[in-house]
């Protein structure tokens, strides 16, 4: 498995002569092969809030994080550590003196991706059938399946969030906030969320909330703990 | 008192001032009487502005406006700048741009009580602990006001400060505890202060840190008590963990010192597996613990602690008093006394006073019996803001459990910690609050050090910076 780090580096420069001055996009992109074991001892810290399973909790203070796309997790580790996404609880645990680099960042993304997801997470309060369920359905495919796939299987490569087994009150409250000016995220993503009504975010994150868990992502029952931390 | 009512009547009594001045006397219960004489005197002779200066000068002050920039927006006043309060005042201003927050805090700058038992050890150093209330009120665009309040007038919506009084829309109480030394037998108000002087707790105000620092860097040896209160004190491990740390200060400098922690419960409240394991295998040469131990009563001047069963010769001590809610609840009127804690009657889920949803309290003084600390009163303020900013909406907000997310340092050089988080529901058929999804990390390590110093550093810049 390979970890890979994209980032832009827009490069100011500043003309001697003149006023002008030019804006330089730069792509670096580095390969990191990641180190599981040690990705598993920088969980112990994080284990510590998202608990060993990672698989977020009902009323959504955490998402699930097991199961979700590499790349996924990675932009958003770097968002927080570059304040682009604010968490204060989050900030000082992402940081280069406290978790390391970007190898023990892919490390940690990795070990993460390798856990098992929740089989019964915390899905919306509108059961198939209902008209809010419908209302929903139709609201994400126009708006959201593009990206996140019409089965909310997202896409590791572009990283779009796997919205599959994601808690619905944190899907709701991201949303929410995103709307509310309060988190900030990909202009396109921007622009779809400016466009709907909360009740209707709503409708699409409960319907969202309802894709089935492929079996072989899933974990045996609910009650399985973490092997890795008895 | 109000400033249009200066002009009217001179030297002539006017009754509708008298019964206003001794009204607004009235509710300041800690200095009832002899405001309520001063003033009552004042109006019997004559009700002038002028005659305002005949008063004492802290008292005419108190009947002024405090000054603040006028109101651009509902005014709410939070009182008391803790864990709670930093974050009440914050998140208010983040769900209702329009609200004119005012933080008040006799405190004129922040030391945390959560991580001080590293800086004990000296694992970190007291900046890392210390934060400007200016800082936290231009980073979230509030007003820190650095100011006492003595009372509260809730039918005219005032809070009375040493500065003056601060008219409000919305007021949120989150003054924090108080030590309730009859519950350990010692009664009178001149022993109760020789006690709090001599062996401070520890949980209430900062300079009881700076004294418990200095008293195990300097203790000579011989028998050190600390003990654990009962009923819902502040910071559940934390006197477990402080014995850890006063022990690891003792082998550091390694005196002959006893450390006897009485324990007022009947086991280890939380986290016992990882504590019982530290006092055993790390301490076992410095702490004895007792649990089941009644502290009855304190003997100060022969150094003895009496319990039901025996008593304890000590030569330094810090004793951790039982806590009750601050008294400012009694002065706002909402206390229950017949309570234990007297805390005051609160709806569970909104957090307003019965009857009065304008009065919210919230913190180490809420009613709810959600384990007292820094992490559970910064998600509970989270959520109380966004209940108040939607009430000013005509709205409402689902009901999301606080959070209680607590390390404990168990060991020194390198720092290692353990901890716990845990979560809380409604438990209708006893109609109480329980744990809910409650998860132990017991085993402490050094990547438990380190979460337990993030954690903090976390916490302090939600609280305090951008």
């Amino acid at each position: 498995m390979k970890a890979v780090i994209q980032y832009v580096l827009v490069g100011l420069m500043c003309l001697a002569a003149s006023n002008v001055r030019a804006v330089e996009k730069i792509t670096i992109q580095l390969d990191f092969t990641p180190d599981i074991e040690d990705g598993k001892t920088t969980f112990s810290v994080c284990a510590r809030c998202h608990l060993p399973e990672a698989w977020g909790n009902a009323d959504g203070t955490y998402p699930q994080l097991a199961g979700q796309h590499i790349n996924v997790l990675m932009k958003q580790l770097l968002d927080i550590r570059n304040g682009t996404r604010q968490s204060s609880l989050m900030f000082p645990f992402v940081q280069q003196r406290t978790i390391g680099g970007y190898q023990e960042l892919s490390n940690v993304v990795a070990y993460i991706s390798t856990l098992p997801m929740n089989p019964d997470h915390a899905k919306g309060p509108w059961k198939e059938g209902t008209a809010e369920y419908n209302q929903g359905e139709s609201i994400y495919q126009k708006n959201c399946s593009n990206c996140h796939g019409d089965n909310g299987e997202g896409n590791n490569e572009r990283g779009y969030p796997k919205l599959q087994g994601q808690n619905f009150q944190y899907m709701s409250r991201q949303l929410g906030q995103i709307k509310s000016g309060l988190r900030v995220v990909h202009p396109a993503m921007q622009a779809v969320i400016q466009n709907l009504e909360f009740e209707q975010l709503d409708q699409a994150v409960n319907y969202a909330s309802y894709f089935a868990v492929p079996k072989e992502d899933m974990a045996p029952s609910k009650t399985w703990r973490n092997p890795d931390f008895k | 008192m109000e400033n249009k009512d200066k002009n009217r009547g001179k030297n002539k009594l006017s009754r509708r001032h008298f019964l206003k001045a001794s009204m607004a006397a009235g509710t300041l219960s800690g200095i009832t009487l002899p405001l309520q004489s001063a003033v009552a005197a004042e109006a019997a002779t004559t009700d002038t502005a002028d005659n305002k200066a005949a008063l004492p000068f802290s008292i005419r002050k108190l009947l002024n406006e405090a000054t603040l920039p006028a109101a651009k927006g509902p005014r709410v006043v939070v009182v008391g700048g803790g864990w709670s309060g930093l974050t009440m005042a914050k998140y208010l201003k983040i769900h209702n741009a329009a609200f004119d927050v005012v933080l008040i805090d006799k405190r004129p700058e922040f030391i945390s009580f959560p991580a001080s038992n590293s800086w004990l050890a000296d694992q970190i150093n007291l900046d890392f602990l210390t934060h400007s209330y200016i800082d936290a009120a231009k980073a979230h665009n509030y007003q820190f006001l650095n100011t006492t309040v003595l009372g509260f007038d809730r039918e005219s919506k005032k809070v009375f400060t040493s500065n003056g009084y601060i008219s409000y829309d919305y007021m949120v109480l989150a003054p924090g505890i108080e030590y309730d030394y009859n519950r350990i037998g010692v009664d009178d108000p001149e022993s109760q202060m020789r006690l709090y002087n001599d062996y401070p707790g520890g949980f209430v105000n900062s300079s009881e840190v700076i004294t418990i620092k200095r008293k195990l860097n300097t203790f000579k040896g011989g028998t050190f008590v600390l003990n654990v209160p009962n009923g819902e004190y502040r910071c559940t491990a934390a006197p477990y963990e402080r014995a850890c740390m006063a022990a690891a200060i003792f082998k550091k400098r390694r005196i002959k010192a006893k450390i006897l922690l009485l324990d007022m419960n009947a086991e280890i409240r939380i986290k016992k597996r990882g504590f019982e394991k530290a006092f055993s295998s790390l301490y076992g040469d410095y702490i004895s613990y007792l649990p089941s131990t009644e502290i009855s009563g304190v003997d100060i001047d022969n150094k003895t602690i009496s319990t039901d069963f025996d008593d304890y010769q000590f030569d330094d001590a810090i004793i951790y008093p039982p806590v009750r809610a601050s008294s400012l609840l009694e002065d706002a009127g909402i206390a229950n006394l017949k309570t234990r804690q007297k805390v005051a009657s609160t709806d569970p889920y909104k957090y307003h006073v019965i009857g009065d949803e304008h009065v919210y309290v919230t913190g180490d003084s809420r009613s709810q019996p959600f384990s007292k600390g820094g992490h559970t009163a910064n998600s509970e303020a989270q959520y109380v803001a966004e209940v108040i900013a939607a009430h000013a909406l005509g709205k409402e907000v689902r009901w999301r459990s606080p959070q209680t997310m607590c390390f404990s340092a168990v060991d020194i050089n390198p720092l290692k910690a353990m901890s716990i988080i845990t979560f809380y529901k409604f438990n209708k058929k006893n109609m109480e609050f329980e744990f809910d999804s409650t998860h132990m990390m017991e085993d402490w390590n050094v990547e438990g050090g380190q979460a337990s110093l993030a954690w903090a550093e976390g916490m302090y810049r939600d609280m305090f910076y951008k």
